[in-house]
């Protein structure tokens, strides 16, 4: 039934990884991305793998989940890899066929975007894997709260995907009832031309913007009950605290920068 | 504790939900406020925490009046709103922070909000829930998070406005015995606004209300006598009173006032 569906791809479980504070793994999941981006050595790209295959250890994420969220990748994966490998041309002539011409720095660029790529995208995810959205959200709010006396929304923002990830099953649930209500009055979405079938979405996308638009209508004003004025002067319950884990967490992930910055350095 | 005070309210120039209607709620007391869909009943309710301002006349809640900016959020501290749908007002995607909301938004101290948060919960027995998800839980079980959520801002009034129209019979019940209990024990004032006469006989008193209109208020017993008026506004009773004027109506000497199955069965076939 839709209405188990688990939003994000959070796996569940209580390991070192998942206890840290959401605002230390957005930290570091930015700074992880400059490392990525910073090497340009082959051994070093070796580590940085170690790095979130050892993470993903101590997490007790199952690999094949990494996988998982490289799958839908790979398209772009060999696009990218192709596209680097013709265009570059520096370094030594490894074939020459035609107008392709494969040179050894191609070959290299090829696989350096390739390997940035798949580091990037297993990396970000092993922070969704354990982290749950609203932790995401929450530690996201406090890490942005410095700027809103700049005037950027912080607290809306997360509001709003507090709010969005609170309807979206219930607006999932309702869409499936409504397409059963639309078949049960004979309406066909399964056969039919690419454009028959869009036009027969239109008969479950009205209703269920209507019925968004009512439940919004009521969800404000029941927020507005609830005494909700906005960010200002509002607490917390669950208050984030940095812990020593935290520190840990940070000093790998410096250890492994400072690693990568010295060996280019001397390299 | 609520004076509402000769309130008229227009949606637009040919729309008047509420004329000219004068009601005072007092302190600790049950009221339920019944009426048919249009009668104006949720509109009123809508006026006690000022989620809608008079047209004309006031509302003033422990001397506050709800017209007045400032008065806002202490109005809207002391008079706690339970929605019909169940879907729609909550917020969170676990249960317990959305207990939190409420406390969260008047700025209490953390570890005071997380004691109202568990006794909250504890007060509507659905502590065992506290970290689930609002979508796997039933109808019933959300309304008794909505309570929740409005107890932990710990207020005077609770105002149920249809609250129980979604719910199967065992959620209903369920409200309306967490909602008895917190008026007996707590002596929380309550205003309950529904369509099911059945639920305004656990009442102290009874207002009808049709077409913008107070037109009967007085005790359940008072109030269900009168059914023939009633049912002249297009209203019905409770079962029991319904079934006690088909049996006046067939010639069984009945009283007039027979409003539980008790005693009804005691009128049928008195003991000698």
């Amino acid at each position: 039934m839709l209405k188990d569906i688990t939003l994000g791809q959070y796996f569940p479980g209580n390991s070192f990884v998942h206890r840290l504070d959401p605002r230390t793994k957005l930290l570091l999941m930015s700074a992880y991305i400059v490392a990525v981006f910073i090497v340009r050595n082959m051994w070093l790209f070796t580590l940085v793998a170690a790095y979130v295959i050892g993470v993903t250890a101590i997490a007790g994420v199952p690999v094949s989940y990494l996988w998982r969220s490289l799958k839908p990748l790979r398209f772009i994966l060999i696009f990218m890899f192709v596209i680097n490998l013709l265009v570059t041309a520096t370094g030594d002539t490894l074939f020459e066929w035609w107008i392709i011409k494969i040179t050894t720095g191609g070959l290299r660029q090829a696989v350096y975007i390739s390997l940035r790529l798949i580091l990037l995208v297993s990396g970000t995810s092993l922070m969704t894997l354990t982290t749950t959205p609203i932790a995401l959200t929450d530690g996201l709010e406090r890490l942005l709260s410095p700027f809103a006396k700049m005037g950027f929304p912080a607290h809306e923002l997360a509001m709003m995907m507090t709010i969005a990830l609170r309807f979206i099953p219930t607006l999932i649930e309702e869409a499936d009832k409504i397409t059963r209500a639309q078949t049960a009055r004979g309406a066909d979405f399964e056969t039919g031309s690419l454009i028959d079938r869009a036009k027969a979405m239109v008969t479950i996308l009205v209703p269920l913007f209507v019925s968004a638009f009512r439940r919004a209508d009521e969800l404000a004003m029941a927020m507005e009950s609830r005494c909700y004025h906005g960010g200002e002067g509002r607490t917390r319950m669950t208050v984030l605290k940095y812990t020593k884990n935290d520190l840990k967490a940070a000093l790998s992930m410096a250890l492994l920068i400072g690693i990568i910055i010295t060996v280019q350095a001397v390299a | 504790m609520i004076k509402i005070d000769h309130v008229t309210y227009r949606y637009d120039e040919e729309h008047t939900a509420l004329k000219d209607i004068s009601l005072e709620i007092n302190k600790g007391e049950m009221l339920a406020i019944v009426g048919h869909n249009g009668s104006g009943k949720s509109t009123l309710a809508k006026h006690l925490n000022a989620l809608l301002l008079p047209t004309a006349g006031h509302v003033t809640v422990e001397g506050m009046d709800t017209a007045v900016e400032g008065n806002t959020l202490n109005i809207r501290k002391k008079v706690g709103m339970v929605f019909q749908n169940p879907d729609n007002q909550i917020v969170t995607t676990i249960v317990e922070e959305d207990v939190a909301f409420g406390p969260e938004n008047l700025g209490v101290h953390p570890e005071e909000i997380r004691r109202r948060v568990n006794e909250s919960l504890k007060a509507v027995g659905m502590e065992a829930y506290a970290r689930s998800a609002p979508h796997m839980l039933s109808g019933g079980q959300k309304q008794r998070i909505a309570i929740a959520g409005m107890l932990a801002m710990e207020p005077e009034v609770l105002v149920l406005d249809e609250a129980t129209a979604m719910l199967d019979p065992q959620g209903r019940r369920d409200v309306l015995d967490i909602v008895g209990r917190l008026n007996r024990e707590r002596g929380m004032t309550v205003v309950m606004i529904t369509q099911y006469m059945e639920e305004a006989l656990a009442a102290d008193r009874v207002i009808v209300m049709a077409d913008g209109m107070l037109i009967a208020q007085g005790t359940p017993r008072e109030v269900f006598s009168r059914g023939r008026e009633l049912r002249a506004n297009g209203l019905d009773l409770p079962p029991i009173a319904m079934l006690r004027d088909k049996l006046i109506d067939g010639g069984m000497n009945i009283p007039a006032d027979v409003i539980t199955a008790e005693e009804l069965a005691e009128a049928i076939c008195p003991l000698k």
